[in-house]
């Protein structure tokens, strides 16, 4: 199934909506996407892959690109699917995202 | 072993992908297992695009096909283009994977989750192609006992 992205930046809060599969060949527009909503330094990126039904190590080099363009970044998960948590899990991204089963005000702007 | 084949693209993931979800569930492979050997191939069929391929500045396909073996699924993976064995690739270790985004390594995240989502990856290059294996242990019931 192709990726399917939007994004919108609300206050403080970037958000980018995935779904589909994040692949070697969607990666680089995800990218590309998080690369320009942090030009207006969030204090988080918020990723919502409840329809993100696959996602290989492209979609972790993302995280890394984005954490590592803006250090200070709290990157929020929402509601991954239960492979896509065995991935993060394995690699040891887990600890180092926030994964949430749905958005609170806060991630909200 | 009849074959499928896709340009050496990035564009061929996702058919490949299909193929092997296919593939794997008719094999009698569960949800997740399905799920990793996608991945396991995804991966492996993305170094040999990007660095078998584009960065060697060659073209070529991608084949795949798959049988039945013993009790075993076999899925192979075949191409032309610059010789790639993952079993020697540097894979992250215990202390990369705990590592903090800001000092992670890029490299070798494909190759770790293509060797966890499989039992095995075995590669040969015969000089005109390269062929990765992947092996995949077959759920079977319990015999009766007599």
């Amino acid at each position: 199934m192709p990726l399917e992205m939007s994004a919108s930046t609300e206050g403080k809060t970037a958000r980018l909506n995935l779904s589909g599969e994040l692949d070697g060949a969607s990666a680089a527009s995800v990218r590309d996407a998080v690369d320009k909503a942090l030009q207006s330094r969030p204090e988080r990126l918020v990723l919502a892959v409840e329809n993100l039904t696959f996602m290989a190590s492209a979609g972790l080099r993302i995280l890394i690109f984005a954490k590592q363009k803006q250090p200070d970044l709290k990157i929020y998960i929402v509601k991954p699917q239960e492979a896509i948590v065995d991935t993060l899990q394995k690699t040891g991204f887990y600890q180092s995202v926030y994964i949430v089963d749905r958005e609170t005000e806060e991630l909200k702007g | 072993m009849e074959q499928q084949r896709f340009p050496g693209t990035l564009d061929a993931l996702e058919p490949i992908r299909k193929y092997v979800e296919a593939t794997a569930r008719s094999a009698g492979l569960d949800h997740k297992a399905v799920y990793k050997v996608c991945l396991a191939v995804d991966e492996i069929a993305t170094n040999i695009v990007v660095h078998g391929y584009e960065e060697a500045g060659l073209q070529g396909d991608l084949k795949i096909g798959a049988s039945v073996e013993d009790d075993n699924l076999v899925i192979q993976l075949e191409d032309q283009g610059k010789a790639y064995d993952p079993n020697l690739h540097l894979i992250p270790d215990a202390g990369d994977l705990s590592a903090p985004f800001e000092s992670r390594k890029i490299g070798g995240l494909g190759i770790f989750l293509a060797l966890d989502g499989v039992d095995d990856i075995q590669y040969k290059t015969t000089g005109k192609a390269n062929i990765h294996r992947f092996i995949i242990r077959l759920p079977h019931e319990r015999e009766p006992e007599e």
